[in-house]
């Protein structure tokens, strides 16, 4: 039983979602407001956050910022069909994923359940820095730049093990190929998506996860490590 | 004639003012000319011819010289009444008189003529002067082409003038293109001068050829950067020289002015075109979000119902199913809205007026709306004393139900939403003022005129979404106004006036 905070400013979606969710087993508290909702993240500190982007009175880019500033809390986040530059900004400034409205319950579900694994598995080594990261079958051990997967070690260059360990630390995380050319190629970096398409397919080849189901590319936007691909 | 009747005074008049100096000259010196030098009277002499020349030129100059030859010889030089002359020095005298009296006149007469010379080009400067204001200004094309004709009219009395452009003026840079009458001035064309015009038309030409068949006919070519913009045509006009060259000039600053308001033209079309394309690309956004808010809220619902309906209770199925209901709802009215508000301003619609109780009204749109106004959050307020309200009704009621859908969202719930109506005095009649008011947040100063706009919902002030905008496109379909109150501290109060059906009573 997770304890899910939605947030949006219509009604009638946040009575769907709440009987919805609460069907699931989930545990649903509810906000109309960006202020509201930073409140309610404070007091109750819930398990995960459906913020919508569009509220009357913070944007939702801000909201995300403001948790950010004192919880982990996963965040996913509502946005419009077609809206790439929002989900962008979204994720950059720590939603973890999007959904895109309209949504089937199904999806959403899906969303929560990889958004919550992670967090978990995150919070789990939360105290120190890890050196050793594990995403389903994949071992990434940080001090010795090594990477398994089903006990195989893989070739990786340099530059492919900074790649991967970074997505492995976000594992479940949408990032942005903005911030993954920031922090593996260095912060004189940050529109040359290409690169990162380079070497995700070179990753992929050596992870032997040609069809992308691990390494998932998230269309226009970016990449995401997971153990546990979303049905759609 | 004119002129010529003009000089021919002048002359005459030289030739007196002359004459009667010299007389008065003589008659003043007769007495004392024992007393007078040689040289005196033909000095004195000198200015009554001189006056005479500066009043009219050399011919009053040439008969003062002869005039003054002849007094002075008789009257002053010694043997007196006489012709003949006795001493070398009379002789000089004489003679010297005589050449100073034709040079000064000739020099009088080439400097009046330089000075007309040059009234004359300032006249000129001055008619090109009046002539380019005419060009100048905000006109629009057709406006301008008037003005030219209108001009050109005025200052060469022709019987006619006629400005031709190349068929669909505004396509700039078509050369050989058809010509037509773009605008024209004076007394009406026959048919056969129309024709002679549009046939001999096909090519421009250069300034005063006359016309081929046609006598009198000037006609001149626009030409604006060594291409032709059009033809300008005076039909039976009398030019001189210096209106030749007047006409001229006017014509190529015509033809500047034609193409920097064909230029302008073209840029206006243009920025229309981009301001179309703006508020379609506004439309389009504040519709699919419109659209999308109930649809997810739809979708959300059916999938957990078709997932975990079985598991849930009967009243949150029940809930599930009411919300997608409303929802639905929501979606149809946002499509007839939508819909109507093309159709209004596509020109299709057309509105169909009906006095009209408020009271009726008031439930209309309380139907409309039932499931999302609950009716007991809406107070009425005393409308028995109005006059009926002349509107389209099926209109009217969506503006008053968007206007209180907008109020149940945004106030807190169970807050109360109060409908008032006066009757206020419009310019054209009575009107009736409506009014909504809410106890929600209100709306911020800057934002009362933009919410009326089209925006998209990514401002982060998801207020209204295209309600309000509908309201507004129906309101002023109606001839009447929307706007938010100002005035308001807590809540928000829409109002808008619709028109009253003046002459029946609201009760009998």
């Amino acid at each position: 039983m997770t304890k899910v905070l939605v947030v949006d400013d219509d009604p009638s979606l946040i009575k769907a979602l709440r009987i919805g969710l609460t069907a699931r087993g989930d545990d649903v508290a509810t906000a109309h407001s960006g202020r509201d909702a930073i409140a309610q993240v404070a007091l109750l500190h819930p398990g995960l956050v459906i913020l919508d982007l569009g509220l009357p009175d913070l944007d939702g880019l801000e909201v995300c910022r403001r948790i950010r500033q004192f919880s982990n809390v996963p965040i996913i986040v509502l946005s419009a069909y077609g809206d790439e530059r929002r989900k962008v900004e979204a994720l950059d400034g720590g939603a973890d994923d999007f959904i895109t409205k309209p949504f089937g319950m199904a999806e959403l579900e899906a969303r929560l359940r990889v958004a919550m694994r992670h967090a978990d598995a995150r919070s789990g080594n939360e105290s120190e820095t890890p050196t050793v990261v594990a995403v389903g079958d994949l071992q990434i051990d940080m001090v010795h730049h090594m990477a398994t997967r089903a006990g195989e070690t893989l070739p990786l260059t340099s530059r492919e093990f900074d790649l991967l360990a970074y997505l492995a630390r976000h594992a479940g995380k949408v990032c942005t190929h903005h911030m993954i050319l920031k922090d593996v190629w260095g912060p004189g970096y940050g529109e040359e998506s290409n690169y990162v398409r380079v070497y995700t397919h070179r990753l992929r080849r050596k992870l032997g996860d040609e069809d992308g189901r691990m390494l998932r590319t998230v269309p226009g936007i970016g990449y995401q490590l997971t153990s546990d691909t979303p049905t759609e | 004639m004119q002129t010529t009747n003009g000089a021919y005074r002048r002359v005459a008049a030289g030739t007196i003012v002359a004459l009667v100096g010299l007389a008065a000259f003589l008659f003043l010196m007769l007495p004392v000319r024992s007393h007078l030098t040689i040289a005196a009277p033909a000095l004195v002499f000198l200015v009554p011819v001189i006056l005479g020349v500066v009043v009219g030129g050399f011919v009053p100059g040439a008969l003062g010289a002869v005039a003054g030859f002849l007094v002075y010889d008789i009257f002053f030089l010694p043997p007196y009444g006489t012709l003949s002359i006795r001493a070398a020095q009379d002789w000089i005298a004489l003679v010297v008189y005589v050449v100073v009296v034709l040079i000064v006149a000739r020099v009088v007469t080439n400097l009046q003529a330089a000075r007309q010379e040059a009234n004359r080009r300032e006249e000129d400067a001055n008619r090109l002067f009046e002539l380019s204001q005419a060009l100048i200004g905000d006109f629009t094309l057709p406006q301008l082409l008037e003005q030219i004709v209108a001009t050109v009219q005025a200052l060469f009395a022709p019987r006619w003038t006629v400005l031709l452009l190349p068929e669909a003026s505004a396509a700039i840079g078509v050369e050989d293109a058809e010509l037509s009458v773009a605008a024209r001035a004076g007394q009406a064309i026959t048919a056969e001068e129309l024709e002679s015009l549009i046939a001999a038309g096909g090519q421009t030409r250069s300034l005063g050829l006359p016309g081929g068949v046609v006598p009198s006919r000037v006609a001149v070519a626009l030409v604006a950067s060594n291409r032709p913009v059009g033809l300008l045509v005076l039909q039976e006009v009398r030019l001189a020289r210096q209106d030749r060259a007047l006409l001229g000039t006017f014509a190529n600053q015509a033809a500047l002015a034609v193409e920097r308001a064909q230029l302008q033209d073209q840029v206006l079309r243009s920025r229309l075109l981009e301001e179309i394309d703006r508020w379609r690309r506004a439309m389009m956004g504040a519709v699919s979000h419109d659209l999308r808010t109930p649809l997810a809220s739809v979708k959300t619902a059916v999938s957990s119902l078709r997932r975990d309906g079985d598991s849930m209770g009967a009243e949150d199925r029940a809930d599930l199913l009411e919300l997608i209901e409303l929802q639905s709802d929501r979606l149809a009215r946002l499509v007839t809205n939508l819909l109507d508000m093309t159709r209004i301003e596509s020109g299709a619609l057309s509105l169909r007026y009906s006095p009209m109780p408020l009271d009726e009204l008031v439930s209309e749109a309380l139907d409309a709306v039932s499931g999302l106004v609950p009716p007991a959050r809406v107070v009425v307020g005393d409308t028995s004393d109005l006059p009926l309200v002349e509107i389209d009704h099926l209109l009217i009621a969506q503006v008053l139900a968007n206007l209180l859908e907008n109020a149940a969202r945004l106030a807190p719930e169970e807050s109360l939403i109060h409908i008032g109506a006066r009757a206020v005095a419009g310019a054209s009649g009575q009107l009736v003022e409506i009014s909504v008011t809410d106890e929600g947040p209100g709306i911020a100063a800057d934002q009362r005129e933009q919410v009326f706009e089209m925006f998209s919902s990514h401002s982060g002030g998801d207020r209204a979404g295209l309600g309000l905008t509908i309201a507004k496109a129906f309101v002023e379909a109606h001839g009447g106004s929307i706007w938010i109150d100002p005035h308001m501290v807590n809540g928000a109060r829409v109002v808008f006036t619709v028109p009253g059906a003046a002459q029946v009573p609201a009760r009998v």
